[in-house]
């Protein structure tokens, strides 16, 4: 189990952004999210945290997917 | 058909004397004011205690200059193009969002090393680190050609967008190759330059092994690269980008656009001697087709920025160079080389020293070699040397900028003053 703070917070450094504040429909790309970028990111989050992502599991495309990406990997055992 | 003049409507630097910026104007100010960007440099990640004297552009932020997430999925290399192309495409006033009818406007930029960080962190990690999965951007961030399409696809710019790899003249040659497609018709607008980010351990060994790099420590590190000195040991690794948006004559004209200079000509040639041996008939070869080319004779010509890296048979063999082409009137014309202060960031020197070229016509003002006038090496006498400090408030009319590489490829570009 990893600590949720510390994912969100992670990714919210490394993409630039608020992801609290911010709309759930928000389209990712609309936030200079593309998808270079998320690949790169999901990279990180498992090198950081330890977890595997599933590689099946389609991208995120929105904020509101992002937020529940990051609380599958809170809640997944490194 | 008369052949379309190129103006030069926008520049942008980043460098060892101005890393907190982007801006052309502050680059050419510490130029001037024969401030040394050099000091000793220990790079991330080296196995064991290791520093060079380098070129490092400290203070660069890409977060700050590019934004995240994008910076992140860019080569140092690139953030240093892209933010100096952006700086470049400001300061000529054109629009930033992707405008329709960009489908012809192009970009020619150079590169030596491209992703070499990029390449040295993937090797890191797999040779060393034994991981079985690289960072998934590795290719993308690393390819040579990254930063030309970072260019191009943050303005919108759908014709030509090519990449050249040609050591030390890498971004000369882009130049002179946009130059050429401004004047054909082909293009009315190109963002030209070039951009290298060297400093990996590895790499720096590599130069080491050469034995061409200049011996330093903290003290002594801002004044290791002494071009056409008695005193000169080798020349300075560095990092940088410069742009250049060049732009056909009559167009600038009509937008009302600040005209620096005129790129006038460019001449190219190959040594067919050596691959690292300098040759002074395979560079005076290029200086005299960049001269035809802008229709210039040596009487006309004010100033020349030297490739000059400061090696001991390299500075020599281009004065000797220099010196057949402009015959009489050799003694006359200015002669510094700007590495002694940005050190020399490989592919992207010829952007570095083209804008170094067009701002002394622009500002009538010639920065220095860095050094003592009176450390001038005898085998590098009979030029005008500008060294010590800056010779300003004499307008100048023409100036060429040099770029001789390894391989034996050499690159001239021609300057004119604007008026």
């Amino acid at each position: 189990m990893q600590d949720l703070a510390s994912v969100y917070s992670f990714v919210e450094e490394r993409l630039g952004l608020d992801l609290k504040r911010a709309d759930a429909a928000a389209e990712l790309a609309g936030l200079g999210v593309d998808s270079l970028s998320l690949l790169e990111l999901m990279f990180e989050i498992e090198e950081k945290f330890g977890v595997a992502i599933d590689q099946d599991t389609p991208p995120p495309k929105n904020v509101g997917e992002l937020a529940a990406t990051i609380e599958r990997i809170a809640a997944a055992k490194p | 058909m008369t052949a379309r003049r190129v103006a030069v409507t926008g520049l942008g630097v980043v460098s060892p004397v101005n890393p907190g910026d982007a801006a052309a104007g502050t680059f050419f100010d510490a130029l001037l004011a024969g401030r040394s960007g050099l000091r000793l440099y220990a790079p991330p990640a080296s196995p064991r205690p290791f520093a060079v004297p380098a070129g490092v552009c400290a203070g660069f932020d890409a977060d700050a200059a590019l934004g995240k997430p994008r910076a992140g999925t860019m080569d140092r290399y690139s953030q240093l193009g892209v933010t100096a192309g952006l700086a470049a495409w400001r300061d000529a006033g054109l629009a930033e969002a992707r405008d329709a009818g960009r489908d012809d406007w192009g970009v020619a930029w150079g590169t030596s090393l491209g992703g070499a960080l990029t390449f040295e962190r993937g090797y890191r990690d797999t040779y060393v680190g034994g991981r079985d999965r690289l960072a998934p951007l590795t290719v993308v961030q690393a390819m040579t050609n990254a930063c030309a399409s970072h260019l191009a696809l943050g303005f919108g710019l759908g014709g030509a967008c090519s990449t050249y790899s040609v050591a030390c003249s890498s971004a000369a040659i882009a130049i002179g190759e946009a130059m050429r497609r401004v004047r054909s018709g082909a293009a009315p607008v190109m963002l030209a330059g070039g951009s290298d980010a060297p400093l990996a351990f590895g790499v720096i060994r590599a130069w080491q092994a050469l034995q061409v790099l200049a011996p330093g420590d903290e003290a002594s590190a801002p004044q290791a690269c002494r071009p056409f000195q008695s005193a000169r040991a080798g020349l300075v690794l560095a990092e940088g980008a410069a742009a250049l948006v060049l732009e056909d004559w009559e167009r600038a004209e009509r937008r009302g656009a600040r005209i620096y200079a005129e790129l006038a000509g460019f001449g190219e040639s190959c040594d067919r001697s050596s691959l690292v041996r300098p040759d002074r008939d395979g560079q005076a070869r290029a200086l005299r087709a960049a001269l035809a080319d802008a229709r210039l004779a040596p009487a006309g010509l004010d100033y020349v920025n030297a490739h000059a890296t400061g090696t001991r048979e390299g500075d020599a063999v281009e004065v000797a160079a220099l010196a057949a082409v402009l015959g009489e009137h050799a003694p006359r014309v200015a002669v510094s080389s700007t590495k002694s202060a940005h050190g020399h960031p490989l592919g992207a020197a010829g952007a570095l020293e083209a804008v170094a070229t067009v701002l002394a016509l622009h500002r009538a003002g010639i920065p220095p070699t860095l050094g003592d006038p009176a450390g001038l090496d005898p085998d590098c006498t009979g030029l005008g040397h500008v060294i010590g400090s800056a010779r300003t408030g004499r307008p100048l009319r023409a100036a060429l900028s040099n770029s001789f590489a390894f391989g034996g490829s050499n690159a001239v570009l021609a300057f004119r003053a604007a008026a």
